[in-house]
């Protein structure tokens, strides 16, 4: 499922840097490629709202008091905005997705870990360096046949495919196996599903501090220096101040302070029981507040929609009928995670931007109208036809006779469906994590990322799930007991 | 029980018949099932119409109150006239709005028992007698309830008010569908082969209400195989065979010495089916 929704990912990414250019190419026709270089000054937001991703660490992650956000790339950006006098706002967003919300104005700076490119540097604002590390070739315990960076030709190597380390591996004839964070490539690495990873020599020092006992050794580090910039939109104007920052720091020593923190001392891990008791009640709590109110919001107003388009699609009006019958078929046709996509990220290119919650309510709600509108249909043609005869016979009049008379039995019908689609949903809510709502799934991720705790952490987010639908269900049993009290058993 | 006395405000030389039908005409597709019927309805009284299967009675009938749409002739009941020629459905059986409002006021005019009954599956026999005049009516839900109790009185079901339709025989359901029919005060009730889906041993029962209706002076127009039911209680009788009425006129005479060789034939082959 993962691997699927990866896929999919990519090809979105893929259909959105087609777009990307295209209109980066338009704002920026009136003044040639000198933009990025000299270009005009302008003063950041007072509030400034940062992309990150929040499962990498050291660099961002979730620990620390209040398991708040926290890390060396957090706390540089924090230290700029002080020096700058502006506020920091982080919005969390998965790596693979960086550049397509930045594109989007889900956020002004990215603060992650981004390697300075040509590529990167032709199409986005990239800042001076505020840290240089080299990359380093991790394999498991005991490989052999890999010790430079030329063995990896024709091997599999786990990586971000959008990060500068997947551009190393390939270029020394790795395949790429696609992941979402480290943490997954080094888990696909440590059960064999890969051979290799190229990433950070402080990331993957920071886990093996953490983790001594991890199957994997790092056995050569990458020719080239990366250097980790922050990224904003072409011509934004913001570098001057932010290269200024980053100066400043570097010059009074903040920099150097930040960096003995995340990467002198060591640390101290807790035990799984304990990472356990710390999140139960924060991935509840993202259950209650983030994934029910979802699910509940979206069925809701998707019943809504699917009545009316289940009546339009058995209308004998052509016209009506054909919408209906179109958008079942786009519904139906398209993936839930695209649906998601297009509403979040390819939505505000035309000028319409919402919110995570709320883009993920449209995109439900939608999906579950187009679902259930053939529920609806189906269940209504499903009853004889004598009852809307016997309706008209009374004088009821086509709403009336809907609303007294077919719904109710339809219902009957529609709700072992209906809850299928009900149930489907509860899980469906957690691909609102790719658009940056921290429901129950992306808060087990989160927790995940810097403890390296998948099987207690997934799991627990598993259980959650259950017993969500473990409810459902019983309330659906409750409602066929009601409905059926008037049919013989 | 007033409703059967007319209410007509029509033209002065129709105002003895309740129901009058002139050169009607329907066919599904190629196949043409009613030719060209014409006949009329004095109030209070009881219409039979018999005829082999296929023959188009039940179409005659569901022609009274537009639940099928016929393709010419002329309709009135009451003050209410529908003129069919103006009214044509399209390919997909759509109608304009002004025209399905014509229907809708010439279906007022009747109730309609149905051969399978058609109560409504998830309403109690009591709420399925008050839906109509409550939700279409306007009447008040308390002088409903009296009403439709009085109704399910009169049919013998006094003790199965509450209940579903599946608690009930089939019979009992027929005789809620006559009751559902009776409640909103119809001027004419339509019977479509009322006991024809029923056991032997249950069909008395509804006929001995319908029998009670005739004698308390409702005009019904009722499609049946039940002989000594039509000879018994019925004023006319239609006899319908290849879209046309091939004879018609008092029971004594169309069953009892019926003039024509194919009404003959039907009603040999009624009495003496093996």
């Amino acid at each position: 499922m993962k691997r699927a929704a990866h896929a999919l990912f990519v090809l979105i990414l893929g259909l959105l840097c087609v777009a990307v250019p295209a209109t980066g190419a338009a704002a920026a026709s009136g003044s040639p490629a000198s933009a990025a270089t000299t270009g005009r000054t302008a003063d950041l937001p007072p509030t400034l709202k940062v992309g990150t991703e929040g499962v990498y660490p050291p660099f961002s992650y979730h620990g620390g008091p209040g398991n708040g956000l926290t890390g060396y790339d957090i706390d540089v950006m924090n230290a700029i905005g002080k020096h700058l006098g502006v506020k920091v706002e982080y919005v969390e967003t998965p790596f693979d997705s960086m550049f397509a919300a930045l594109e989007a104005g889900r956020f002004d700076v990215v603060a992650n870990q981004i390697t300075f490119n040509e590529e990167r540097n032709a199409r986005y604002d990239l800042s001076d360096p505020y840290v240089e590390t080299t990359g380093v070739l991790v394999v498991r315990k005991g490989e052999k046949n890999i010790t430079k960076l030329a063995d990896l030709k024709g091997k599999r190597a786990a990586e971000n495919i959008t990060s500068n380390w997947a551009e190393v591996a390939k270029g020394a004839g790795a395949t790429i196996v696609g992941v979402d964070d480290m943490s997954l490539a080094i888990d696909n690495l440590e059960q064999g599903r890969v051979d290799a990873l190229v990433n950070d020599k402080l990331a993957i020092r920071n886990y093996l501090r953490t983790k001594p006992d991890a199957g994997i050794k790092v056995v050569a580090e990458t020719n080239d220096v990366s250097k980790s910039v922050l990224a904003a939109k072409k011509g934004s104007g913001y570098l001057p101040q932010l290269n200024k920052a980053i100066a400043d720091l570097r010059a009074d020593g903040t920099l150097d302070k930040i960096y003995a923190k995340y990467f002198g001392a060591a640390v101290t891990t807790p035990s799984t029981w304990q990472i356990m008791r710390d999140n139960a009640w924060p991935m509840a709590r993202a259950a209650l507040t983030k994934t029910i109110p979802l699910t509940v919001i979206s069925f809701a107003v998707g019943m809504v929609i699917a009545l009316a388009i289940g009546l339009m699609r058995m209308s004998s009006h052509p016209v009506v009928a054909g919408i209906a019958r179109l958008y079942i078929s786009f519904i139906r046709g398209t993936p839930l995670l695209v649906q998601l996509f297009l509403i979040f990220y390819a939505l505000p290119q035309l000028g319409v931007k919402i919110n995570p919650f709320l883009a993920a309510v449209i995109a439900f709600s939608l999906n579950v109208g187009g679902y259930a509108a053939e529920i609806v249909r189906s269940s209504v043609e499903s009853l004889p036809r004598g009852q809307w005869e016997a309706a008209s016979t009374v004088g009821m009049g086509y709403a009336a006779t809907l609303r007294r008379v077919i719904l109710p039995q339809a219902a009957r019908t529609a709700v072992p469906p209906l809850s299928n689609t009900l149930i489907s949903l509860v899980k469906d809510t957690s691909l609102a994590a790719t658009i940056l709502v921290v429901e129950l799934f992306r808060r087990a991720q989160i927790a995940a990322a810097p403890s390296f705790e998948f099987l207690a952490l997934y799991g627990m987010a598993a259980l959650y799930y259950w017993v969500i639908c473990l409810v459902l269900s019983f309330a659906q049993s409750r409602t066929e007991t009601r409905l059926n009290r008037f049919v013989a058993a | 029980m007033s409703t059967q006395t007319d209410t007509t405000g029509g033209t002065p030389a129709a105002a003895d018949h309740l129901v009058e039908v002139q050169h009607l005409a329907k066919s599904f597709g190629d196949h043409e099932v009613i030719t060209d019927i014409s006949f009329t309805v004095d109030p209070g009284t009881v219409t039979c119409v018999i005829g082999p299967s296929g023959s188009g009675k039940t179409t005659l009938l569901r022609s009274l109150n537009a639940l099928e749409v016929p393709d010419r002739g002329v309709v009135r009941i009451g003050g209410t006239t529908v003129d069919f020629a103006g009214i044509n459905p399209g390919p997909r059986g759509r109608l304009p709005k002004p025209q399905r409002a014509e229907l809708m006021a010439l279906r007022r005019h009747s109730g309609m028992v149905f051969q399978a009954h058609h109560l409504f599956p998830h309403k109690t026999a009591l709420e399925n007698v008050i839906e109509g005049p409550v939700v279409v009516q306007g009447e008040s839900p308390a002088d409903a309830t009296a009403r439709a109790r009085e109704l399910l009185d009169k049919v013998g079901l006094a003790e199965h008010v509450d209940k579903y339709p599946f608690q009930l025989s089939g019979g009992q359901q027929q005789r809620v569908g006559i009751a559902r029919a009776l409640a909103i005060r119809p001027d004419l009730v339509l019977f479509d082969e009322p006991t024809s889906a029923l056991d032997p041993e249950l069909v008395g029962d509804v006929l001995g209400v319908m029998k009670t209706l005739a004698s308390e002076g409702w005009t019904m127009v009722v499609v049946t195989h039940e002989l000594r039911f039509a000879q018994q209680v019925a004023d006319q009788v239609l006899f319908i065979d290849g879209g046309v009425i091939v004879e018609q006129g008092p029971p004594q005479d169309v069953i009892a010495n019926p003039q024509h060789p194919r009404t003959r034939t039907f009603l040999t082959r009624l009495l003496e089916p093996i």
